[in-house]
C-alpha cells in the first residue's frame, strides 16, 4: 500500500520501504518538500520575474496569485534560493535530437524522481493512493493548476488523453504497451475535476515508477481544450480544411503534426499547443532549424522555498550543430552554459578539462546508471545447431570470460576508470548481487586453455586456432556498431588478441546500426555487443539478466519474443529462463519493495548460475560541464534514460549569478 | 534553335522518371528503414522507443507496403498534386522544407561564383600571357595550394584561428540575434558579415580549378595564325587578347553553369555541415542518414532535373557564344 500525501505530517511523506532504496551515495539533496504553512502564506510571498510583473502591471497578465495553483510544488534549490533573469545556452544536433529537448524541460509527469534515482515523488499530482493489490491508482492534481497559456489543468485533460486519444486505433495502432496490463488498456475515470482513477486489469506494482519515466508523461501531454480541434470526435466538421492547410492526408498526421507526441520532434515545433513545462517554444525545432529557443512560461507552477515563482532563466537557446565537433569547439569556449549529451565521452573528457579555465566553466559528474559498458551476448539460440551446443555450453563461455584480459582494457580503452565486471546492480546499489558482478573476471588464459582442452576442442589448424568437432576452426563475427560506441571496437580488438591467445578466432564485425538491428531481429549474428543498462534500473531495464526485451536481449532474440507474446512466438526458453521471466513478472506486480528486492535476488542468483553474457568492465561514470555563472546544478547526478539527466535535477532552479 | 529546345525539353521527361526510380531504390538500399535508423539513434543515448509505437510508425509511415507501391505512391502525389511527400521526421510537407533553404543555397553559390570567375578570368589570363614569369608561378602555387586544400579543411582550420586567436563566432550565416529576426537592413548586413567566411571556403577550390582551365585555353588560342594576323594588323595587344582568344578560351566558364546548379544543393555540402550554414546540403545529408525517404527523394530529383536544365543552358549559351558549336 503506498499511500502518499503532500501534507505537513512527515510521518505520511516517508515510506520505510523506499527509503531503503536511497543508495547514491553522495549526491545533494533535492526534495520537494510540502508546504507547511499552507497555500494562503505562500501565494503572499510568492514573487515573479521582473518581465511578468510588468506585464501584470501592464494588464496583460493576470496576477501571480491567479496564475498558481492553490498548492503549487515547492522546490528546494540544490545550493540556495537563486535570482530572476538570463537565457541558457545549450546545444542540439540537427536531427533526431529532439530527446535533448524533452530532457532539459519536458519531464513534467505526473509524479516525478528524487535527485538520487531512488523514489517518486509528488509533480503534477499533489499526491495519490492506491489499493491494496496495486491495480487502482488515484491521483489528486493540483486545483487551480494552469498551462501555458492560462486554461485550466483538469482532469478531463488527463481523460482526454486515455479515452480519446491512446485508445483511439487511428491515432495509436495500438496503445503504448506501458497502460496495457493483462491485454487490457487502463481505464480511466474522473472523480472530479481535480482526481481521476487508473484501473488496471492486474495488479501493476511498477506503475509509478513507470510514470516517472519520460515514456510515462502522456497524462500531461495534451490540452483537450486545444488538441480537440484535431479530433474527428470534437470538430469532425472543421478537419478536412486544418489537413488541406497543413498538406496532410490523415487527421492521426495532422495531430500529431500540431500536438506531437512524448518522443517526436514535432512535440517541440509548434508554438502553438499549450503545455505545462517550465519554458515553452519560442522558435521551434523544425526541418533545417538553426536554432530552437525557448522562452518562461508565466504560469508555471511550481515555486522556491521563498514562493518565487520558477524557473529563475528567462530564456533557453539551443544552438543546433551539425556535427559534435563544432558543438565540443562551442563548449570549450566558453559559448555554451550547461552541455552533457552528445560530449559526454572519456576521450573528451581530457580535451574538456584542459579548457575549463578558458571557457570558464566546471564539470559536474554524471553517474552512469548502466551496468555493463559492453556486454558480449553470444547467440545461445543460434540458428546454426553446431553453433549453438558450443555457445550454450556453460564452461565454453567461461573460457571466452577468463581469457579477456579486463586490466589491459581498462587502462588501454577506459583510460583506468573502471573495474573489472560481468552484470547486474552496480556496486552501490542495495540489489547489488556478488557472484553475477563479479564471478569469472579473473584473467587466466592457462584455465581457459585447459577448460577448451577438456571439451574437447583439442585439434588445431596451422594458424594455431582451434577446431569444432566438425573441422571447422572456431571463429566468431562480434557485431558492433563504430558509429555509436567507438570504444567499443577498440575493446573488441584488444578481446579478440585475448581470445586468439587461447585458440578462438574471432572478427570484429563493424556494421551500419540498422544492419545491426536486422541481423538481431533475424537472429542472425553469432555474438553482438551493446551497452548493457540496467546499474540503478535493474528491474525497469533487466534485458541482461532476464529474456525480457525483444530487440535488447541479444543473447536469446526468439526467447524474448516468446516472452513478449506470451508464447505465440518465437522459441520456448529453458526452464532456468521461464523461472526468471515468472519471478520477473511477480515483480514487476508488486508495489512491496522488500517483496521485489527478494524476486530479483532470486533472478539474479539464476541468471548468475547460468552465466549468459559477459563484458569486461562496470559502465564509467562521465560527465557534464555547466558554466561557472549557472548555479544549482548537482555536483553529481545519475546518467539515465529513464532518470533523463539533467531534466529531474530540475534545470528550473538553475539560476545565473551576475 | 527552337526546335532543339523542345526536343530537348522532351527528353527530359523519361529522363527524369528514370531517374526517380533509380534515386528511390538508392534510398531503400541501405538496410533497415527510417524507423530501424530512429530506434537506434535513440538508442545511441540510450533512450527507448515503445515497442508497439515503433511498429505503429512503420504502418502509418507505409513501410510495410512492398517497394514497387511505394514508389508508385510517391510519383502520383508529385505528378497529380504537385505534392512531394511527408518528411518522416519533421512531420512536414517535403516541399515546405525544401524551398526555404534553397534561397541561402542560391544565394551563398551564386556569391561563390561571381567571386569565382572575378579571380579566375583575370589571373588565368595573366598566367597564359605573362607564362613562366614570376607571376606565373606564384598564381600556379596558389592554383594547385588551392586544389590540394579540401575545403572542409579549410573550413575546420578557419573556424578554430577565429575561434581560438580572436574569440569570434563563426558559423551561420546570421549573427544569434538576428537568426530568427525578420528582415531588415541592420540583417542584410549581418548576412554579409558572415558571407564571406564561406564564400571565400568555396571559391578557393573552384578558383584554382578555372585558373588552370583557363591558362591552358589561353595557351591553345595564342599561338594560333589569327592572333598573329591580329597582331600584324597592328591591333593593339589588349584589345586583340579581349576580343580574339579570350571570347573563345571563355568556353570552360560556360560549360560551368551545367554543373553549377546542381552543384547548389550538393556541392557545399561538408563545408556546409561544418560551418553548420542554413543551406540545402546539411538536410539532404540528415535527410540521407536518418533514412527520411521522401526528403531524400525529393532533393535527389530537384538536384537531377537542375542537372538537366543546367547542361540545357549552357548548351544554348555556348552556341551563342560560340558560333563554331551546333546544336544538331
Amino acid at each position: 500500500m503506498t499511500d502518499r500525501t503532500e501534507s505537513s505530517e512527515p510521518a505520511a511523506i516517508a515510506v520505510p520501504d523506499l527509503s531503503r532504496r536511497r543508495f547514491v551515495a553522495g549526491v545533494g539533496g533535492l526534495a520537494a518538500t510540502s508546504l507547511v504553512a499552507g497555500p494562503a502564506l505562500a501565494q503572499a510571498q510568492a514573487r515573479e520575474a521582473p518581465a511578468l510583473a510588468q506585464a501584470v502591471a501592464a494588464n496583460q497578465l493576470p496576477p501571480l496569485a491567479q496564475r498558481l495553483p492553490q498548492s503549487p510544488l515547492v522546490v528546494t534549490p540544490v545550493e540556495r534560493v537563486g535570482q530572476y533573469g538570463g537565457t541558457l545556452r545549450r546545444g542540439l544536433r540537427g536531427s533526431q535530437d529532439h530527446n535533448g529537448i524533452l530532457r532539459m524541460v519536458g519531464n513534467q509527469g505526473l509524479v516525478r524522481w528524487n535527485l538520487e534515482f531512488t523514489d517518486v515523488l509528488p509533480n503534477v499530482a499533489e499526491r495519490w493512493e492506491v489499493n491494496q493489490n496495486a491495480t487502482e491508482f488515484t491521483f489528486h492534481l493540483r486545483q487551480g493548476m494552469k498551462w501555458s497559456d492560462g486554461k485550466p489543468f483538469t482532469a478531463d485533460d488527463v481523460v482526454f488523453v486515455y479515452e480519446d486519444c491512446l485508445a483511439n486505433s487511428e491515432l495509436y495502432r495500438s496503445p503504448p504497451a506501458l497502460y496495457v496490463v493483462n491485454g487490457r488498456f487502463v481505464e480511466v475515470t474522473k472523480i472530479n475535476d481535480h482526481t481521476v482513477r487508473f484501473k488496471f486489469a492486474g495488479p501493476y506494482g511498477m506503475f509509478l515508477t513507470q510514470l516517472a519515466t519520460p515514456l510515462g508523461q502522456h497524462p500531461t501531454l495534451f490540452q483537450k481544450e486545444y488538441c480537440k480541434q484535431f479530433h474527428p470526435k470534437y470538430n469532425a466538421a472543421g478537419l478536412p480544411a486544418l489537413m488541406r492547410a497543413a498538406s496532410v492526408n490523415s487527421w492521426g498526421d495532422l495531430f500529431r503534426a500540431k500536438c506531437g507526441d512524448i518522443e517526436i520532434p514535432t512535440r517541440w515545433g509548434n508554438p502553438e499547443k499549450p503545455t505545462i513545462d517550465p519554458w515553452v517554444i519560442a522558435d521551434p525545432y523544425a526541418g533545417g532549424a538553426t536554432r530552437v529557443t525557448m522562452r518562461r512560461n508565466a504560469y508555471f507552477w511550481q515555486v522556491d522555498t521563498e514562493g518565487k515563482q520558477l524557473p529563475y532563466i528567462d530564456a533557453i537557446n539551443f544552438s543546433i550543430a551539425q556535427d559534435v565537433e563544432s558543438l565540443m569547439l562551442d563548449v570549450i569556449s566558453g559559448r555554451i552554459d550547461i552541455q552533457e549529451r552528445h560530449i559526454d565521452t572519456l576521450q573528451n573528457k581530457p580535451t574538456v578539462a584542459q579548457n575549463a579555465q578558458r571557457g570558464n566553466y566546471r564539470l559536474f559528474e554524471t553517474i552512469n546508471a548502466g551496468s555493463q559498458q559492453v556486454t558480449i551476448y553470444p547467440n545461445l539460440c543460434h540458428k546454426d545447431p553446431t553453433v549453438r551446443a558450443i555457445l550454450n555450453n556453460r564452461d565454453f563461455r567461461v573460457a571466452l570470460s577468463i581469457a579477456i584480459n579486463r586490466q589491459e582494457i581498462i587502462d588501454i580503452v577506459y583510460l583506468g576508470q573502471s573495474e573489472p565486471w560481468q552484470l547486474g546492480p552496480r556496486p552501490t546499489h542495495p540489489w547489488y548481487h556478488e557472484r553475477l558482478a563479479r564471478q569469472h573476471t579473473e584473467h587466466n588464459p592457462r584455465e581457459a586453455n585447459a577448460i577448451l582442452d577438456r571439451l574437447g576442442y583439442t585439434r588445431r589448424n596451422a594458424q594455431r586456432i582451434r577446431l569444432r568437432p566438425d573441422g571447422q576452426p572456431l571463429f566468431f563475427a562480434v557485431d558492433v556498431i563504430p558509429t555509436l560506441n567507438p570504444d567499443q571496437v577498440d575493446t573488441l580488438e584488444l578481446v579478440k588478441r585475448h581470445w586468439a591467445e587461447i585458440g578462438v578466432d574471432m572478427k570484429v564485425n563493424t556494421i551500419e546500426r540498422a544492419l545491426y538491428y536486422t541481423r538481431g531481429d533475424n537472429n542472425d549474428h553469432d555474438f553482438a555487443v551493446w551497452f548493457g543498462p540496467g546499474g540503478l534500473e535493474p528491474l525497469i531495464d533487466a534485458r541482461d539478466w532476464v529474456c525480457m526485451h525483444p530487440q535488447g536481449s541479444r543473447f536469446g532474440i526468439p526467447w524474448a519474443m516468446w516472452y513478449a507474446s506470451g508464447g505465440r512466438e518465437g522459441q520456448e526458453p529453458p526452464d532456468n529462463q521461464k523461472r526468471r521471466m515468472q519471478l520477473y513478472d511477480q515483480a514487476r506486480e508488486t508495489t512491496d519493495v522488500r517483496r521485489q528486492g527478494d524476486l530479483m535476488k532470486q533472478i539474479l542468483d539464476l541468471a548468475a548460475e547460468s552465466f549468459d553474457c559477459f563484458g569486461p568492465c562496470l559502465a564509467p561514470n562521465l560527465f557534464g560541464i555547466a558554466s561557472n555563472r549557472l548555479r544549482n546544478v548537482p555536483a553529481r547526478m545519475p546518467y539515465a534514460w529513464s532518470w533523463p539527466h539533467p531534466g529531474p535535477s530540475m534545470p528550473q532552479q538553475f539560476f545565473f549569478t551576475s | 534553335m527552337l526546335g532543339f529546345i523542345v526536343k530537348r525539353l522532351m527528353w527530359m521527361i523519361p529522363s527524369l522518371f528514370v531517374v526517380s526510380f533509380l534515386a528511390f531504390v538508392l534510398i531503400q538500399l541501405p538496410p533497415g528503414d527510417y524507423v530501424t535508423t530512429y530506434i537506434a539513434t535513440l538508442a545511441a543515448s540510450n533512450e527507448i522507443v515503445d515497442q508497439t509505437a515503433a511498429a505503429d510508425l512503420r504502418a502509418r509511415f507505409g513501410l510495410d507496403q512492398p517497394f514497387i507501391v511505394q514508389y508508385a505512391m510517391w510519383v502520383t502525389g508529385i505528378v497529380t498534386r504537385g505534392d512531394f511527400g511527408l518528411s518522416f521526421e519533421w512531420q512536414q510537407p517535403v516541399s515546405g522544407l525544401i524551398w526555404e533553404r534553397m534561397a541561402f543555397t542560391l544565394l551563398v553559390t551564386g556569391s561563390t561564383l561571381l567571386l569565382t570567375w572575378a579571380l579566375a578570368f583575370p589571373i588565368g589570363v595573366y598566367s597564359a600571357v605573362r607564362q613562366y614569369s614570376i607571376g606565373d608561378y606564384f598564381f600556379t602555387f596558389l592554383g594547385f595550394l588551392g586544389l590540394a586544400i579540401p575545403s572542409f579543411l579549410l573550413a575546420l582550420v578557419m573556424m578554430y584561428i577565429a575561434v581560438v586567436e580572436f574569440g569570434q563566432e563563426v558559423g551561420g550565416l546570421f549573427s544569434d540575434r538576428f537568426v530568427n529576426a525578420p528582415w531588415s537592413w541592420a540583417k542584410v548586413e549581418d548576412l554579409l558579415k558572415h558571407l564571406w567566411v564561406p564564400v571565400v571556403i568555396l571559391a578557393t577550390n573552384g578558383t584554382a580549378s578555372l585558373i588552370r582551365i583557363m591558362r591552358a585555353n589561353m595557351l591553345d588560342e595564342l599561338h594560333r595564325p589569327y592572333v598573329t594576323t591580329a597582331r600584324a594588323k597592328g591591333l593593339s595587344e589588349f584589345r586583340l587578347l579581349v576580343k580574339y582568344p579570350c571570347r573563345l578560351a571563355i568556353n570552360p566558364f560556360i560549360s560551368t553553369i551545367g554543373w553549377l546548379l546542381p552543384n547548389l544543393i550538393s556541392g557545399a555540402l561538408i563545408v556546409g555541415v561544418v560551418l553548420s550554414l542554413p543551406t540545402a546540403g546539411p538536410l539532404l545529408l540528415q535527410a540521407l542518414m536518418a533514412q527520411d525517404m521522401y526528403l531524400a527523394g525529393a532533393f535527389i530529383l530537384l538536384m537531377c532535373g537542375l542537372t538537366l536544365i543546367g547542361t540545357l543552358i549552357s548548351d544554348i549559351l555556348l552556341a551563342l557564344v560560340d558560333p563554331r558549336i551546333r546544336l544538331e
